[in-house]
């Protein structure tokens, strides 16, 4: 199967499109015209993502094998669970948001949940000692701000 | 004689109790960096970048750090390829043909031990290299006006897939998105806005730390999780050092021709560090096999590779200090550090921040010897932490990495933008785009479009421009060259490397 790089081909080849369009739309630069204006490299560029993601598309490589579907669907959770300690970080705090992330990774990497536990907590409470006692680098206390 | 009173000074920088105390920090977390499968150098290197930046070091211990850890990392890669068979990075791809024999054999301390030797005189012969070699490249390049630069950079780009390189229209794709990525934000020149969409948040553009880690180490946890590698593997035991001063003499000069080899090409544009220490290990083979033990655990077969590798990392940096082009990968996150600190690589930094140049290269003699000093006692404790398995440590590395990102500037949406870059880097992978054409065009990007401009605006607009010179078509002629070559060259380099690979796992 070569189905990945036509797909991904074709995708880029959109984006050169539309990127090579949009530089095209640029205002005018104040002071006029000058033989380089701010469109002529994102131009060039554009031919040259244009040109290979036809070549990708004309002579595409064999697959790599994408994961089953439950793998894809345990990464996206796993990627949601990183957004999550990324918003999470100022409201709740460092120390419980990084220790909640780092045992849920370690979980879904095999660890048991006991051990992933452990590792969360200590590692977060180490971290942020780290951080805010020797580097002296504030990390926010959120929910255990008293 | 110049030099050697520059190089006298650097010392004085490297030896303050300060710069020491980086320079044994950043070994000890290079060697376990490079020691981990899976985190190479590049992206250690990545994850400490906006460690040292929001820590608020001074440029000089900043770089002290980071060219300790890169030291250190080449060292580490030996430790998995001699007890696991899996190269910590690529470049140690080539040690485990005779490393893990000879740990099968029960001598994996020796192997370990020549290992750590052969990499010390690499790089410090190596070192010996970039103190002559530079400032005459550097002084060179001062002859360089916009027009070469700009086939210059176009030169890196042609030859970073390097001759081993799969696809080249791959590695164009993506200097090409990297370039892209560089050109969000407001033009310098004009005050244009480019490709921002009126956020106030892309009016400067992409950072390009947040991009290296998220495609790095993120994407790496990724695959991680899809192998379900999480356990770590079986490692063979390690006996207890038995190494006497002739085994040592024996692979000297395996080792000095593996690092004079080495340092030749790291220096060359697209060859890099898996090249060095592949043709180090070709050619010993080649002088001194004469009973066929290569391959079956013959020290010289450790030596030879580790030589070649170290010698070739220093060697790279030579490029990449003197014009500002990288020529690997790690090479490039260097660049981005001293980017980052306000400090522009290439030929005018050999002036402007004598004290830096020096200072760094001092410092890597000095983090050379911790690094061997550290590796033949303290081995055993590289090698237990090695045991830990991966599904503790990625998600530890991983926190830290956020860590470092969060506290650069304090705001969640630089974390989102990390795990942005990591989905894409996953899927990058996926399809086999390289990524560090992808870094290297975010680096690159202003200065490779600002030399264009120059270029023009000095003739008129008149394009032949790029081309007038002998030296402009000299690099062009080299970077045309280096991304046909691989086309042709690359398949029959790439069936020896796989052919002796082969041989060795037959035996």
């Amino acid at each position: 199967m070569r189905i990945n790089d036509r797909v991904f081909g074709m995708l880029m080849l959109i984006l050169a499109v539309a990127y090579g369009w949009e530089a095209t739309q640029f205002p005018v630069p104040f002071g006029g015209h000058e033989s380089v204006g701010p469109e002529t490299f994102p131009i060039m560029l554009a031919v040259i993502l244009g040109i290979s993601s036809i070549y990708m598309i004309v002579r595409p490589d064999p697959d790599e094998k994408w994961a089953p579907v439950a793998m894809l669907i345990e990464l996206s959770v796993v990627v949601l669970s990183m957004l999550a300690f990324a918003w999470a970080i100022e409201p709740i705090g460092f120390m419980p948001a990084a220790a909640l992330v780092v045992s849920f990774l370690s979980w879904r990497m095999g660890a048991s949940i006991a051990k992933s536990l452990i590792t969360g907590v200590t590692s977060s409470v180490i971290i942020f000692f780290l951080f805010n006692n020797v580097l002296e680098l504030a990390l926010p206390l959120g929910l255990l701000e008293f | 004689m110049d030099t050697m009173s520059l190089l006298m000074n650097g010392f004085a920088v490297a030896l303050t109790p300060e710069s020491i105390m980086f320079a044994i920090v950043g070994a000890i977390l290079g060697t376990l960096i490079g020691a981990l499968p899976g985190l190479g150098p590049a992206n250690g290197v990545a994850i400490l970048i906006p460690l040292a930046f929001s820590l608020g070091l001074s440029p000089t211990s900043s770089l002290i750090l980071l060219t300790s850890v890169y030291a250190g990392a080449m060292y580490g890669g030996r430790i998995s390829s001699i007890l696991l068979n899996i190269p910590g990075d690529e470049p140690a791809m080539m040690t485990c043909l005779d490393g893990y024999p000879m740990a099968l054999k029960g001598k994996a301390a020796e192997a370990l031990a020549i290992s750590a030797i052969a990499s010390f005189i690499g790089s410090f012969i190596a070192t010996i290299g970039l103190v002559i070699l530079a400032p005459i490249l550097a002084k060179f390049a001062l002859k360089f006006g916009p027009s070469e630069y700009f086939a210059l950079f176009a030169l890196a780009f042609a030859t970073l897939g390097g001759i081993t390189g799969k696809n080249q229209f791959k590695t164009l794709m993506a200097a090409a998105i990297g370039l892209m990525i560089a050109s969000v934000g407001i033009d310098i020149s004009t005050g244009v806005q480019r490709f921002t969409f009126n956020t106030l948040e892309l009016f400067e553009g992409v950072d390009f730390i947040i991009a290296i880690v998220g495609l790095f180490a993120i994407s790496e946890l990724l695959f991680f999780l899809e192998r379900h590698a999480g356990d770590g593997l079986k490692q063979v035991a390690i006996n207890k050092l038995k190494l006497s001063p002739k085994d040592i003499v024996k692979v000297l000069p395996t080792s000095i021709r593996g690092a004079v080899l080495g340092f030749v090409a790291g220096v060359l544009p697209g060859a890099g560090a898996s090249l060095g220490s592949f043709i180090s290990y070709t050619l010993e083979k080649r002088v001194s096999d004469k009973d066929g033990s290569f391959g079956k655990g013959d020290p010289r077969g450790v030596a030879a590779p580790e030589a070649g590798n170290n010698g070739a990392a220093s060697g790279a940096l030579v490029p990449m200090l003197t014009l500002g082009v990288p020529g690997s990968g790690t090479t490039a996150v260097l660049l981005a550090m001293l980017i980052s600190l306000n400090i522009s690589p290439g030929p005018m930094l050999f002036q402007q921040n004598a004290d830096l140049v020096w200072g760094v290269i001092a410092a890597m003699f000095v983090g050379n010897l911790v690094l061997l000093l550290l590796n033949i006692p303290m081995v055993g404790i590289f090698v237990k932490l090695l045991s830990i398995p991966p599904k503790y440590l990625m998600p530890i590395v991983t926190l830290i990495a956020s860590v470092g990102i969060y506290s650069v500037s304090h705001s969640a949406l630089d974390l989102y933008f990390m795990v942005g870059f990591g989905v894409l880097g996953y899927i990058f992978r996926k399809v086999d785009i390289p990524l560090v054409p992808i870094i290297l065009g975010m680096l690159l990007g202003p200065e490779m479009e600002k030399s264009l401009r120059h270029a023009l605006v000095l003739s008129d607009g008149d394009w032949s421009v790029l081309f007038n010179s002998g030296l402009s078509i000299g690099l062009w002629t080299v970077a045309i060259l280096g991304l046909i070559l691989p086309i042709i060259v690359g398949p029959i380099v790439r069936a020896k490397m796989a052919k002796s690979k082969a041989v060795s796992e037959d035996s």
